[in-house]
C-alpha cells in the first residue's frame, strides 16, 4: 500500500500549487468545522459550570432582557436598571427559601487602557451562596473604605493585604483586606466592595441589581418562582435551568443555521476537489492509457486516481484539525466579541480527541465522495483512444 | 503463439466511415520475430493494438497463446480478465516511451509488477542492468536520453515475463546508431525465445528480422 500512496503523492506534487490550494481550501472548511463542533459542546459546558458555580437556583431582576441581565450577573457590568433594596427582605419572607443575596454592580471603563473594571456589592449572604470563597486576610468589618480584591485583580493591580487602592475616578481610596483564593470563575476579576459602600460611592442609594435565591428544595422552584412573581410586578424571575436551556437552545438554533453555512463551504472545497483530480485525470488520459496498455486494471486506475483525491482531503482534514487548534484563540475572542454569554471559564475551542477523528473521517468520507467520478472517469479511459489523444 | 484470421477494424471520421483493417490473417509462431512493414496509414498501429488486445477488431477471430480473445468479432474475454490475460503475456512499446515524468527509471519500470500486486525492486533493477540502464536507475525521465528512455521502456515491457513483445515504430524517435542498439537488444531477446512483433516503416529495420508482413491500405501484401 506504501507503494501507491508514494505513487498518489508523486502524482499530485507534479501540480504542487493546484494541489496545495485544493487541499487548503479542505483544511479551511474542516477547521471551520471542528471549530463549530468544539464550541458547541464547551459553550454548554462552561455556561452549566459558570451557572452551577454561581450556587443559586432562581435569579431575581428588575424588567428587562433576562439574558441580558444573566449576563450581568455572571460577567459583570453595568446595567441601568435597578429595584429597590426593600425588595430582598420580601423575597425572603417567602417559603422555601435557604438563602438569599442582595448585588448592586456598576463598571468603570478605562477608555485609554480599554479595561473594564467590575465593582460589586456584596454582603456576608453571597459568600454563603457561592460555596467555594476563601478569603485570605479578613472579611467586611463594617468600616466604609474596605475592599476584596479577586485573585486577578490582585495579580493585575500588584496589590497585596494592608495596601491601598485608590480608585481614581471617584477620588476615593480603599484600603485592601482580603483577597479572594482563586476560584476560576469571573469573581478572579472583580472588585468587591460592601454593598452599602459600592451604593455610596457609585450614588445607588438602596438600590439592587440582582438577588440570588438558593431553595430548601429544588423541586419547590415552580411554587417559589410562582410566588415571588405575584408579590411584585415589576421583577423578572425565572430559575437558572430555564435560563440555561433557553440560552442553550438560542445557541442551538445558530449554531444550526451557522453548520448549514460550514456544510455548504464543505459541498463547495468538495467540488474544488473533483475539479483538481479531474482536471489532472484529463491531463493524464494518454498516460492512463499507457498505465492500462503495460497491465494496470479498470481497478488498478481506480484505486490510483481515488487515493489521490484521499490524500488531498485526509490532509486537508487534518490541517484544517491543527488550523482550528492553532488558531483557537483568534477564532475565540471573535466568538467571545459577538456572544457575551459565552463562559470565560471554559476554552471555546481545545483539543478533543473525538472531535478531531471525526472531522478527519468527515474528510475521508468527503475524499470518498469526491474522488468517486473522476476515478471512474479515469478507470474507463481506453487505452488506444487515450495513447492517440494529443 | 498469435494466431488472427480475417480482421478488419473500422473507424468513423466525421460522416465517413474508414475501413483501417480489411480482412487481415497472420499467424505468429513462439520465437518468431515479426516486422509489420508498410507506409504510414497502411494500419500497422491498428493492426498491433488489436494483436495487443488494446483494441477490438470488427470482425475475424483472435487466438493468442491458446485463448481466444475475439470470436467473429465479438470478445471472449471481460474487462478484467483481459487486463490480467494481456498483463501476464503481452508487453508493449511505444514510439514516444510513455514513462511517467514524476517517476525515476527503476520506479518506472516497476510500476507494472505494481499493477500485478507484486511489487519487486530487485526485478526492476536486473531489468534495468540487462538493458544497461543500471547506471541511471534514478535519473527521470526528463533527464535521460531518447535511447536510454527506450530502452527503460524495453525493461518497463519485459518486467512481467511476457511471451510476446509488441513495438509500434520503437525507433521511431531515435537516430541511427541508438536504433541499432536497440535493435540489438531486441534481436538478443528474441534469441532468449521472446515473440517480438514490430511495426514500422523503416526498411532497413525489416533488414534484420525473420519474417516481414507488408501491409499497405488495411491489406497484406504478397
Amino acid at each position: 500500500m506504501g507503494v501507491w500512496f508514494g505513487l498518489a503523492i508523486k502524482n499530485l506534487l507534479r501540480r504542487p500549487t493546484r494541489s496545495i490550494l485544493t487541499i487548503l481550501g479542505v483544511t479551511i472548511a474542516i477547521a471551520v468545522l471542528y471549530s463549530l463542533l468544539q464550541f458547541q459542546v464547551n459553550y454548554e459546558k462552561g455556561l452549566k459550570k459558570e451557572l452551577g458555580a454561581l450556587g443559586a437556583h432562581v435569579m431575581v431582576v428588575p424588567k428587562g432582557c433576562p439574558y441580558e441581565a444573566a449576563t450581568i450577573v455572571l460577567h459583570g457590568g453595568k446595567w441601568p436598571r435597578y429595584m429597590d433594596e426593600a425588595v430582598l427582605e420580601k423575597v425572603k419572607s417567602v417559603p422555601g427559601i435557604a438563602q438569599t443575596a442582595g448585588i448592586i454592580m456598576d463598571a468603570i471603563l478605562d477608555f485609554e487602557k480599554n479595561e473594564n473594571r467590575i465593582f460589586m456589592g456584596i454582603d456576608e449572604d453571597y459568600p454563603k451562596i457561592r460555596g467555594n470563597w476563601h478569603v485570605q486576610g479578613s472579611w467586611f468589618t463594617g468600616a466604609k473604605d474596605e475592599i476584596i480584591l479577586g485573585e486577578n485583580v490582585a495579580k493585575l493591580e500588584g496589590l497585596k493585604v494592608g495596601d491601598t487602592y485608590y480608585l481614581k475616578e471617584k477620588d476615593c481610596s480603599f484600603k485592601v483586606i482580603g483577597i479572594l483564593a482563586a476560584t476560576h470563575s469571573q469573581d478572579d476579576g472583580f472588585y468587591f466592595l460592601h454593598r452599602k459602600t459600592l451604593q455610596k460611592v457609585f450614588d445607588l442609594p438602596e438600590k439592587l441589581v440582582v438577588i440570588l435565591v438558593k431553595l430548601a428544595d429544588i423541586e419547590q422552584a415552580d411554587k417559589v418562582v410562582a410566588k415571588i412573581r405575584t408579590m411584585d410586578g415589576n421583577l423578572n424571575v425565572f430559575p437558572l435551568s430555564e435560563l440555561l436551556s433557553t440560552v442553550g437552545n438560542l445557541v442551538q438554533s445558530t449554531n444550526i443555521f451557522v453548520l448549514a453555512i460550514v456544510f455548504i463551504a464543505i459541498a463547495i472545497s468538495a467540488v474544488g476537489v473533483l475539479n483538481t483530480i479531474l482536471m489532472a485525470v484529463y491531463e493524464r488520459t494518454k498516460e492512463i492509457g499507457m498505465m492500462k496498455a503495460v497491465g494496470a486494471s479498470r481497478s488498478d486506475i481506480f484505486k490510483l486516481i481515488w487515493l489521490e483525491t484521499l490524500v488531498v482531503c485526509t490532509t486537508g482534514g487534518l490541517f484544517g484539525v491543527g488550523l482550528a487548534l492553532a488558531f483557537a484563540k483568534v477564532i475565540e475572542s471573535f466568538v467571545r466579541s459577538a456572544l457575551p454569554y459565552a463562559s470565560r471559564s471554559e476554552a471555546l475551542i481545545g483539543l478533543s480527541l473525538s472531535d478531531s477523528l471525526a472531522c478527519v473521517l468527515f474528510s475521508v468520507v468527503l475524499g470518498l465522495i469526491a474522488g468517486w467520478y473522476p476515478a471512474c472517469h479515469a478507470a474507463s479511459v481506453k487505452p488506444m483512444e487515450a495513447i492517440r489523444t494529443e | 503463439m498469435i494466431t488472427a484470421t480475417g480482421i478488419t477494424k473500422n473507424y468513423q471520421r466525421g460522416a465517413e466511415s474508414f475501413a483501417a483493417l480489411k480482412g487481415v490473417s497472420l499467424n505468429i509462431n513462439e520465437g518468431d520475430f515479426i516486422c509489420l512493414l508498410g507506409p504510414s496509414g497502411a494500419g500497422k498501429t491498428t493492426l498491433l493494438n488489436i494483436l495487443g488486445c488494446m483494441d477490438a477488431p470488427a470482425d475475424g477471430d483472435l487466438v493468442i497463446a491458446g485463448q481466444k480473445v475475439v470470436t467473429s468479432g465479438r470478445r471472449q474475454l471481460t474487462d478484467a480478465k483481459l487486463d490480467r490475460f494481456r498483463r501476464k503475456h503481452i508487453g508493449f512499446i511505444f514510439t514516444d516511451f510513455f514513462l511517467i515524468p514524476s517517476l525515476t527509471a527503476l520506479e518506472n519500470v516497476e510500476m507494472p509488477l505494481l499493477w500485478s500486486g507484486k511489487p519487486n525492486r530487485e526485478r526492476a533493477k536486473e531489468l534495468l542492468a540487462s538493458v544497461n540502464m543500471d547506471h541511471r536507475l534514478n535519473h527521470r525521465p526528463t533527464e535521460l536520453s531518447g535511447g536510454e528512455m527506450q530502452r527503460v521502456a524495453i525493461a518497463r515491457a519485459l518486467v512481467n515475463n511476457p511471451r510476446i513483445l509488441l513495438a509500434d515504430e520503437p525507433t521511431g524517435n531515435l537516430d541511427t546508431k541508438t536504433r541499432d542498439t536497440i535493435l540489438d537488444l531486441f534481436d538478443h531477446l528474441n534469441q532468449q525465445g521472446l515473440t517480438i512483433v514490430l511495426a514500422t516503416h523503416d526498411h532497413e529495420i525489416a533488414e534484420r528480422v525473420t519474417q516481414v508482413v507488408r501491409l499497405n491500405e488495411g491489406r497484406l501484401e504478397g
